[in-house]
Formats: C-alpha cells, structure tokens, sequence
C-alpha cells in the first residue's frame, strides 16, 4: 500500500510485470512490422506524388512505440486516480474459458470439411456440454431444434449458401 | 423543411417501418439480456442488412441502438444487473422501487423518461442539421485530416480504464485499415503473400469478433451466476400528475445527455451517471436516493436515450463515432457506399432525416413494445447461457461467412474474438479499435490528399482556420489530463 500513496522507491516497483511483458510483446511486433514496411515495393517519386508506400504505416508504427514505451509505467498513474489496471487480470484465464477457445478454434479449423450444417450442429452440441448442461430434455430439443431453425432462416429464407462440406458425401 | 418531407417519405414505406419494429424489438430483447450488447447486436446485423436498401438497414440499426439503450434498464430494475452500461445508474434507485413492490412503476418511469429524453435530442438535431451542413461547405482534404485526427484523440476519452491504451488501440485498428493494397501506389502492404488479405481486412468479420466472439468468452468464465428476479406483470405508465412533478429533471437531463452526446467518443454511460448526479443534486428529497425515488430513475433514463440521439450527431454529420454502436453504424453506412461526415448532410439531406425519423419511431416503439411485453422480456434475462451463447458463436459465424461468402473471414472473427478477449483483460478496449479502423482509410487518405495539394509542407495546412481548430482541439482533448487536474484543483 505504500507504493499506492508515494513515489516507488525501486526500480521493481516502477515496472508493472504484466505490463512489461505486453510491451515487449508489442515492441517486438512493431519491430517486426517495421522490418516489412522497408521491403514494401519502391515506386517512384513522382507516381506516389512523394508520399511513398510505407510512409503512413511507419508514421503510426512510430506513435504507437512511443505510447508503448510508457505502459509498463502507466499503473503509476492509474493509482493515483483510483484505477487498478491489474483488476481484471488478477485471477488467470479460467479454464472453461480457455477449453471453449480450444473447442470453437478446432470447430472453426475443420468447418471447411464439416460444412455449415454439421458446423452448426457440432457447436450447438459441443459447448452446451462442456459447460456442463446435463438435463437432456433441454438439450435434445435445443440441438435439433436451434440448427434447424438457423437452416430454415438463413440458408431457406434468406438464401445464404452454405457448404455442404462431410453431408455430401454422407448423403450421397 | 422539404429534407425532412422527403425524408420520411422515404422512411414511411410498409417494410421499412416492419425493419424499424424488428430493430425496437430486438433491441429491447438484446438490452434485456446481460452480456449482450447493442454493439454487438448491430455488428451481427451489418451482414444481413447489406442486401436491404440503406435507408431501411441503417433505420433498422439506429432504431435497434434506441431500443438497446431503454432495454438495458429492464433487467436494471428487475434483477439489478444492468442489461446495457448506460443502464447502471439506472439500477440505483429502479431495483430499490422494484423491490418495494413496484416493478411497473419503475418500468413505466423509465420507458417514458427515456422516450422523452430521446425525442428532445432527434428535436434538437433537425434544428441543428442546416447549421453542420453549412460547415460542409468549408471541408476539404486537410480539413478532414484535421478532423479524422481530433476523431482519434477524442478516443482516449472514451470508456475504459486507460486513455493511453485506448489511443493504442485506435491506431492499432488505423494499422489494421493499412493491410491491403495502397490505393495511391498499388503496392502491397502486410499482405504476406496472403490473397485475401490484398482487399484489406473486412470490417464486419472484426466487429463480430471484438464484441460478440470476445464476449462469449469472457460469459464462458461466469456460466453458473445466479439471479434474483422481481415479476413485473405490466408496465405502468406515470400519471400525469407524476410527470407534471419530474418535469424539471426529465428536461434539465435531456438537456445534458443530448449534450454529451453530440459530443466525439463520449457516449450514453457518461450521460447516464451525470443525469443521474444532477437530478439527486437538484432534487429536494435527496434521502430517497438509492431507496427507490423516482427522480434517480428519469435523470439517468431521460439522460441515456437522449445521448443516444446525440451521439448520431457527430456520427452521421462529421463522420466521428460518438460511441460503440454508432461506430458500427459509421461501418454499416460505409459498406453502403456513403461517405458519412459533413457531405452526408449537404448531398443526402433527406437520408439523414430518415434515419432521425425511424430513431423517432423506435423511441415511441419501444415505449409500445414495453407496454406489451414487459413480463417477457422480464422473464429473457433468464434463458440459459449455456444455450444462448452457442446460438450466439452460431450467428457470428454465418455473419462473418456470408457477408463475403469467405472462410477467411470466419478465421478473421475468431483471431479478433481471441484478440479482443486478452486486450479487455489487459485494459485495452475494442471500441477505439474498431473507429480506428474505421476512420483509418479516411485519415491515410485525407493526409495523403492534403499533402499533394499543399506540395507536402505540412505548416501549410494550419493556413486553414479550420483546419487550426481541430489541430487546437486536439491538442487540448490530449492534454486534458493535466489541465483538468489543475482546474479542478483551483
């Protein structure tokens, strides 16, 4: 708490971790983002009326470093106007919350292959699961009713295509 | 007066008014459940409304941003857990009169403040419309320069914990506007040989992600929260005598949320707590405050939708988002080949009028549908989180899928779900991010305009007094911190 009313007394303190890490992550990305912009394609002078290519996205790049600079810095500041930037990220990320990323990413990877219906038909089944609805009197309606009511609106009544994907194959 | 003829003209056509009502009704129902948004809502219709004629799809949107914001404040009242942000002061004093046995009431006061609230700033923007489109008159490229810029710096004062991270993510979402090929030169930038992403990255896929996909996540952390419920058989409106009473706060709180809509990148939330300060600091009965009085029920209410029409003042006439939805609205308008900001209303007059016109109509509809319906919409604030937010994932995905019919973008959503989840948990909000995205062509492209024109000598653009104005603005806005401070101090 004392760090709260007076100035850090050492380095450590001036540092917040968390956000120390996120500008280091962010620098070495505009790093890396600078390295592209010096391979964007010339063009001549007079064809980019002098304002080449890679002008505008290194200006921003050059902003956007200088404000990172001060973030591992900035709960300093918070404090003093009652702000705790470590609030929401006191407790790590859940792990229901992270199983859901893994589930709806691999969901999204093989879409492609299970085409839209089957999509559809894997999510409403899959996260309602995992997250632990057990009363099979909700769920059996919910996965055959909700994908079909998303089929007949989107696909029958507004006319959105959606692939067939693994069906084709099972309904041929 | 013949805009305004023309415009509702054009509003007033059967399916337009039937697009209104769905956008008040899904509004309402998006407001009423927790966790969802109006950002979020719009950002899903964008998609299915790119088809429709765009005064219907940007009337629906619009009417939906009202609804939304009075729809919040149902679940405010009933189980004390705002539905919407601009709903939370809302909460302080119509949980406490819900709880006293006076759900209806509490109900009834909100619906009618906030319809009040909302027509005085629709008022005062068809009075204030001629004037901004006179100011278009004097718009060039370094003018819109000027102004894209001071749209930015506006973005640190937006909600969030951080200004500077808020700046951060606004010229992140500028960066992001970067991809693509560069329409000056041809040549491409950040494109990593990827073909899709030679078009740029499609705002709509971005949107779903940052505020529906990223909250789903972050809903995946609290499946199991358990609510107390307060029946509300109807909506009962306030007797005439009642309002003749509230008068004074209803109008003093109109006044201040249209104002602090009209204002850049401050939205409803703010409006909401300062109506609701100024009605307990004028008010004669302080003590009923947090007990359920009903002047801490129309200050907030009448101050929230009002800034709702407030914030399309800047949307619509300078092109600068006053808040989330209006951001998604400035999308949507793009996508229809509009180029929102002071020529909007100098060429389009009547279109403008149409939009403030369903916003009208959205403001009695919901005053309407709240008087049907406040029992369902009671009882939506308790379907299962385990089955909405699946159906949720569901819609995102179509949306982003079908509005280009690309796969790429449904991996764009779920990178910007992902990417929007860790940048709340760091403090960063997706709001800035998504006007820097935004307005990040129009910037590029104003600066580049502005520099030919004056054979880039950049002092030479301050020659324009406008120009002067918006860079003097900006500079104040981001040096706020420190001035406020000393201001408040003396």
């Amino acid at each position: 708490m004392k760090n709260n009313k007076h100035a850090p007394s050492n380095l450590g303190a001036l540092f917040n971790k968390n956000d120390t890490i996120i500008a280091s992550l962010m620098i070495g990305i505009i790093a890396f983002l600078w390295f592209i912009t010096t391979g964007f394609e010339k063009v001549p002078d007079l064809f980019s009326n002098n304002i080449p290519p890679e002008m505008f996205p290194q200006i921003l790049l050059i902003i956007i470093l200088g404000m990172v600079l001060v973030i591992p810095f900035e709960h300093i500041f918070l404090k003093k106007s009652g702000k705790d930037i470590d609030d929401s990220r006191k407790n790590p990320v859940a792990k229901s919350t992270i199983g859901t990323m893994v589930i709806l990413s691999l969901i999204v990877t093989f879409s492609q292959v299970l085409g839209a219906t089957l999509t559809i038909i894997a999510i409403s089944i899959a996260l309602p699961i995992y997250w632990g609805e057990k009363r099979l009197k909700v769920l059996i309606p919910y996965v055959i009713g909700f994908p079909l009511f998303v089929i007949l609106l989107f696909n029958i009544t507004l006319g959105v295509h959606f692939e067939p994907g693994l069906l084709e194959f099972i309904i041929d | 007066m013949e805009d305004v003829v023309k415009g509702l003209s054009l509003l007033l056509e059967f399916e337009n008014i039937i697009l209104i009502l769905a956008g008040v009704l899904i509004g309402v129902l998006v407001g009423a459940l927790p966790g969802l948004s109006s950002p979020m809502a719009i950002a899903l219709l964008i998609p299915f409304t790119i088809s429709l004629d765009p005064v219907a799809a940007i009337s629906m949107m619009a009417a939906l941003y009202c609804a939304g914001t009075f729809g919040g404040s149902i679940t405010a009242i009933l189980i004390n857990a705002p539905g919407a942000p601009p709903a939370v002061a809302t909460a302080l004093d119509g949980y406490p009169m819900a709880k006293n046995g006076e759900p209806g009431r509490a109900l009834g006061l909100a619906a009618v403040s906030s319809v009040i609230g909302g027509v005085f700033s629709l008022i005062v923007f068809i009075f204030a419309a001629p004037l901004l489109a006179s100011l278009a008159l004097e718009f060039g490229p370094a003018e819109y320069f000027a102004l894209a810029v001071f749209a930015l710096s506006m973005l640190a004062s937006m909600s969030g914990k951080s200004s500077l991270r808020n700046l951060i993510s606004g010229l992140v979402g500028v960066l992001i506007g970067t991809i693509g090929i560069h329409l000056t030169t041809g040549v491409e930038r950040f494109t990593f040989g990827v073909p899709d992403l030679e078009e740029g990255i499609h705002f709509v896929p971005v949107l779903i992600g940052l505020f529906a996909v990223s909250e789903l996540f972050k809903q995946s952390e609290k499946l199991n929260t358990v609510v107390d419920r307060i029946h509300a058989k109807a909506l009962r409106l306030p007797s005439f005598s009642e309002l003749k009473k509230l008068k004074y706060t209803i109008l003093r709180s109109s006044g201040i949320g249209t104002f602090i809509g009209i204002l850049p990148a401050e939205g409803s939330t703010v409006a909401a707590i300062i109506g609701y300060n100024e009605a307990k600091r004028w008010s004669k009965n302080k003590e009923l405050f947090g007990k359920g009085s009903p002047e801490g029920i129309v200050g907030p209410e009448a101050a929230n939708n009002a800034a709702a029409g407030g914030a399309m003042v800047p949307t619509l006439a300078l092109g600068i988002p006053g808040s989330g939805s209006t951001a998604l609205i400035l999308a949507a308008l793009i996508m229809h080949g509009f180029r929102p900001g002071p020529y909007l209303i100098s060429e389009t007059p009547e279109f403008v009028y149409a939009i403030f016109g369903a916003m009208l109509i959205a403001n009695l509809g919901f005053l309407f549908i709240g008087l049907i319906g406040a029992k369902f919409f009671s009882l939506v604030a308790f379907i299962p989180k385990k089955l909405l937010w699946p159906a949720v994932f569901i819609f995102s995905l179509i949306g982003s899928y079908s509005f280009a019919s690309s796969m790429f973008d449904v991996y764009v959503m779920l990178a910007a779900g992902l990417l929007g989840y860790f940048m709340d948990r760091n403090g960063f909000s997706a709001a800035p991010l998504v006007m820097g995205l935004i307005l990040g062509k129009l910037v590029e492209e104003s600066f580049s305009q502005s520099m030919i024109i004056h054979d880039n000598n950049f002092f030479a653009l301050l020659e324009s007094p406008v120009v002067l104005l918006f860079f003097t603005l900006t500079f104040l806005s981001l040096s706020s911190p420190f001035w406020a401070k000393l201001f408040i101090k003396k």
